[in-house]
């Protein structure tokens, strides 16, 4: 049977390697589908994730330096013999400030991811988004820390200002964490003010909405959102957005009820993986 | 057999891999991811109808094990996509540029379709109304655009394949 890269002219040969890759790859599926989280298939993309997520970091790189040599081939139109000095001593100071800048952000950003870890009394390890998703199925990213970090499938994972997932694959020395934003996702939530309890859930848009809330419960644009510890899957009383659209009035069963995330997607470089938090302390924090 | 076709395909896989790896997940347009892998095979189908299914399933299996995506799901897609744009290219070639668009625009579009439903089968926790409107669609357009920009490069550098060939 053929199935190297070679050209494939006979007909009754290329169905037969037709149909063989057709059974296997759906004998995959099948298998990806029944198996678990710990499956042997999805072990192995988790293992893949590792190996591809450093090549996103190569093209972010890629494109920061595409945008220098663009910066350098317009620079090159202007007079050398008065200005190269000037140039260059430009370029070095411009270098610098955008060294600095970009030091004083990622301390901002750090700092924020401190200020929670210390409202919230967490015990976790921060790391580096390393990579995202590459389809536009799934909302997922990969962090550049895991099991040798201490990191489990199903921590939860949170920004600067409050939760943005949950691990759902680890490796040696990075994780994939699914996204809040994902349409897989599903919080058990709280609404701080009415205590009403229900489900965040994404969707392929990126949108958080509520839902599973008790029709007659009062709610109001401005409302917090908290995770509320059911079921376990997330740790009790950590951020997750605030309500920005109520669809429908209170004892309408299908009113949808939109919220807005904490974090943008795109925007996380560094998060914190939670071993532990005293969530139930920061929730009455937030309530008083 | 054409080793220089065969060279400019495996070459091309290797970029395209490259390139989902490493840049789609920038080049996000509204709920659109490019898929630089299903685009490739579909230019390379149309180009290449002479080319074997190893190829296309060995990029498909790739782009499921970086993503996070059903393994084999796109696998299945690239491997019957491409058999079936192939088998077409023959069995259509009119000499002119019209049945090559066609297959690709179509076969963007079946395949994203075909994969979305996959992706729902597999419990994605959507609708599917949402999932074909919201993302199969845009995607497959995007993924359209970015074959008809792929063809004409490999159609060029295989027909430099073919006279390389034909000088040794």
């Amino acid at each position: 049977m053929a199935l190297n890269f070679q050209d494939m002219h006979d007909p009754r040969i290329m169905r037969v390697v037709l149909a063989v890759l057709i059974v296997a790859s759906l004998a995959m599926v099948t298998v990806y589908a029944r198996e678990g989280e710990g499956g042997v298939l999805h072990q192995v993309q988790s293992g893949a994730h590792a190996v591809f997520a450093p090549l996103g970091l190569v093209g972010s790189s890629a494109g920061a330096a595409v945008e220098d040599a663009g910066q350098a081939v317009s620079d090159a139109g202007a007079s050398e013999e008065t200005l190269s000095a000037l140039r260059q001593r430009n370029a070095e100071l411009t270098e610098l400030l955008t060294q600095s800048e970009e030091y004083r952000l990622e301390a901002e950003r750090l700092q924020g991811l401190l200020d929670l870890k210390d409202a919230y009394q967490i015990e976790g390890v921060t790391g580096r988004v390393i990579g995202r998703s590459t389809d536009a199925w799934n909302q997922t990213i990969t962090i550049d820390v895991g099991s040798s970090a201490g990191v489990e499938t199903g921590l939860t994972v949170v920004g600067p200002s409050g939760v943005i997932g949950q691990v759902i694959g680890v490796q040696g020395g990075s994780a994939t964490v699914r996204l809040l934003t994902d349409p897989k996702s599903g919080a058990a939530a709280l609404v701080q003010s009415s205590r009403a309890e229900g489900i965040v859930r994404g969707s392929l848009s990126g949108q958080l909405t509520l839902q599973n809330i008790d029709a007659a419960v009062e709610l109001k644009t401005g409302d917090v959102v908290l995770t509320s510890g059911l079921g376990g899957s997330y740790v009790k009383g950590l951020l997750i957005g605030t309500i920005v659209r109520i669809e429908g009035q209170p004892g309408d069963g299908s009113r949808t009820i939109y919220v807005s995330p904490n974090e943008t997607p795109q925007a996380l470089e560094e998060v914190t993986v939670v071993f532990d938090a005293k969530s139930e302390q920061a929730t009455e924090g937030q309530d008083e | 057999m054409n080793s220089a076709r065969r060279i400019v395909a495996i070459v091309g896989a290797l970029v395209a891999v490259l390139l989902q790896a490493a840049i789609a997940p920038a080049m996000e347009i509204g709920p659109a991811l490019p898929n630089f892998i299903l685009a490739f095979v579909l230019a390379c189908a149309v180009t290449r109808p002479e080319g074997g299914l190893a190829l296309p399933f060995a990029l498909g299996l790739a782009f499921d094990l970086m993503g996070n995506g059903p393994v084999g799901g796109m696998a299945f897609v690239c491997t019957a996509l491409s058999f079936a744009c192939m088998r077409l290219s023959v069995v259509l070639d009119n000499d002119t540029l019209f049945m090559p668009i066609v297959l690709i625009v179509a076969g963007s579009l079946l395949g994203n379709l075909v994969y979305g439903i996959l992706v729902l089968a597999c419990g994605a926790g959507i609708g599917i109304g949402e999932a074909l409107v919201g993302c199969a669609l845009p995607c497959a357009a995007y993924d359209a655009v970015l074959a008809l920009v792929m063809f004409p490069v490999l159609l060029r550098l295989m027909r430099l394949g073919d006279a390389q060939m034909r000088v040794h």
